[in-house]
């Protein structure tokens, strides 16, 4: 057998095959006839038997390399990216995520160091006679002087059209920072004082905003209550992600570090994904509800139904409990 | 997979479920970069176009219905164009599509969207340390300039090219591209087919051989008759003397007549192992 009449008998089923690659990746998969597809699996095949033997039939250097690249090919056509899951989401959503928020240390850490920042700096701006200067060093007094002309006037309804375009703009910004956060956290220090600076920024306006000469305090806790535990928890959540992320390769355990890394991975993208939930909750609220003028009862019950769905979801679908069938 | 010793370039080697391996390369950043920047012009774009496409909206009364609108898909387009374009067009991007290379993970199976999203996400901490221009004393606004150093550091470090967010997801990027299929070279001279038929018949070509010949006669076109010389005297002289031929014969002539021998002559049948005779493995 000659190998340029091997050739000239392959030619046609290799370039074949060509043909049926550039169609696949115009078109979309559902319209594909069943022959097609089976016509392609087999020329595919016969492509990647012809380069194993490649060597006993010794093919020229670049028909061979012609070969690898026509299987290469063909190969990211036939095994294609599955798509999102969404059927499975619910349950990871509802069962697994606040399972493992419950366990995980990391959350707890990013908790303790999000929330004592926060407390620590709120006290602080509070409290003149301890560090004096504290609000204006954190906050900046032209960032103070903007909020007081932001809540200078009492909270008491918007345009309501235009409640829909501020909660576009939170969900743009909020989950932003927190997606920030998350990946930050990949490379540990970056995350902490990202997430330490949000703690302090926040604390800080929330105890400059508590002191009892500062008159437009009423108007911003009018404003800030309902929508903050949703808001709060997602960047806590965010920020305990990529923490997780981080210390997969600081402090892998028995793992490789790169195998440990992609592990983690897998486990942190639906805590991102219940953080980002929460964020677009926060936002319809801080859109619609926060700046309406409904009272300021309604909008605390807001938040304490808010702080007992997140309760409810953390602790009592969290608590670890043993898979349904085993006893 | 992750065997130091083989790998000497950027050809990574991938075996299949058919339990074929076949070579892939891996893109470096400057086959990535342009990707990038076409993908952020064809961004910027989109969002321009839906800006405009939302302004009549607005401009009809449905303004803050439109301003929503839009501040959503820039999130959703800041966030996830990568994420989502790899996921639906099977791991590339418009402008990955145009640089021709494909994601797929380090085994190189196809990604899946969780990867594509996570990958693109991650894509933030590549680009530290953040510069901005008030480091240089320049009064200007703050515009945050990323360097992608962390990135291109990442990349420099491992024999896949991954940035961060790839070594998270276990993916690389591969280049797709295309190769013509040239065949068994065209000799234009007959002497090569007469002078074969001089070469003694018990001569085994080596494998070896064959390829260094193959190599040899596919681009003898593209050189000078000296240079053939040159080349093909390292070859031919031994092989003359093995053969018992006149040492004036064309040194050139010689290794295209043992070409002809071995890729387009019928050979012995002995000399392919059995089974072997040419019978198509499949699709015939």
């Amino acid at each position: 057998m000659k190998v340029a009449e091997l050739l000239n008998q392959r030619r046609q089923n290799w370039q074949e095959l060509e043909v049926l690659c550039g169609q696949l990746a115009k078109r979309r998969t559902k319209t594909l006839q069943a022959e097609e597809v089976s016509r392609f699996a087999a020329l595919y095949r016969a492509a990647c038997a012809d380069l194993a033997l490649a060597d006993a039939y010794q093919l020229p250097p670049n028909t061979v390399h012609y070969l690898h690249l026509l299987v290469g090919r063909a190969h990211n056509q036939l095994y294609r990216t599955r798509r999102f899951a969404f059927a499975a989401w619910s349950r990871i959503l509802l069962e697994e995520v606040p399972q493992r928020i419950f366990q995980d240390r990391c959350v707890q850490v990013a908790f303790g160091l999000f929330w004592g920042v926060f407390l620590l700096s709120a006290w602080l701006a509070y409290a003149k006679d301890v560090w004096p200067q504290y609000a204006e060093a954190v906050l900046t007094t032209s960032a103070i002087e903007e909020l007081e002309t932001n809540f200078q006037n009492p909270v008491d309804g918007r345009d309501p059209e235009a409640g829909l375009m501020m909660a576009g703009f939170y969900i743009q910004h909020n989950t932003g920072i927190g997606l920030k956060c998350f990946a930050g956290g990949l490379a540990v220090i970056p995350g902490v004082i990202v997430t330490s600076f949000n703690a302090a920024f926040l604390g800080a306006a929330f105890g400059y905003m508590a002191r009892p000469d500062v008159v437009q305090g009423q108007n911003f806790f009018q404003f800030v209550t309902a929508h903050g535990p949703f808001e709060l928890t997602a960047i806590v959540l965010s920020a305990g992600a990529g923490l997780r992320l981080g210390l997969a390769w600081l402090l892998p355990g028995r793992w490789s570090r790169r195998s440990s890394l992609r592990k983690t991975a897998v486990e942190t993208m639906p805590l991102m994904g219940a953080a980002m939930a929460m964020f677009f909750l926060a936002a319809l609220i801080e859109g619609f509800v926060s700046p309406s003028s409904l009272p300021y009862e309604i909008k605390a019950s807001v938040a304490v139904v808010s702080s007992g769905l997140l309760s409810f979801y953390f602790i009592i679908l969290g608590v670890p409990r043993r898979r349904s069938g085993a006893v | 997979m992750d065997n130091p010793a083989v790998q000497l370039d950027t050809t990574i080697e991938i075996v299949t479920p058919e339990n074929i391996a076949f070579d892939y390369r891996v893109a470096g950043p400057f086959r990535r970069f342009p990707a990038y920047l076409m993908d952020l012009a064809i961004r910027s774009g989109m969002l321009v176009a839906i800006w405009v496409g939302l302004g009549f909206l607005g401009w009809a009364g449905g303004g803050p219905f439109a301003a929503a609108i839009g501040l959503i898909a820039m999130f959703v387009l800041e966030w996830f164009y990568g994420g989502i374009f790899e996921t639906y067009l099977n791991g590339q991007t418009p402008g990955k599509r145009i640089m021709g290379i494909r994601v797929l993970t380090v085994d190189g199976q196809p990604i899946n969207g969780m990867q594509a999203v996570l990958r693109n996400i991650l894509r933030t901490v590549d680009l530290y340390p953040m510069l901005s221009l008030e480091m240089f004393g320049a009064t200007a606004p703050l515009y945050v300039i990323p360097t992608y150093m962390a990135g291109l550091v990442t990349m420099a470090m491992n024999r896949r090219f991954q940035r961060l967010g790839d070594l998270v997801c276990g993916t690389m990027v591969v280049i797709e591209e295309r190769h013509l299929l040239t065949g068994v070279a065209k000799l234009d001279d007959p002497r090569a087919a007469q002078l074969a038929e001089y070469v003694p018949p018990d001569f085994r070509v080596s494998r070896s051989l064959a390829r260094c010949l193959a190599a040899y006669v596919e681009r003898r076109r593209f050189f000078s008759a000296a240079r053939r010389r040159e080349v093909a005297r390292h070859l031919a002289e031994p092989l003359l003397e093995q053969f018992g031929m006149r040492q004036d014969t064309s040194h050139d002539l010689l290794l295209c007549a043992l070409y002809y021998r071995t890729y387009v002559a019928d050979r012995a049948a002995d000399e392919l192992p059995p089974g072997l005779r040419g019978d198509s493995p499949a699709a015939a």
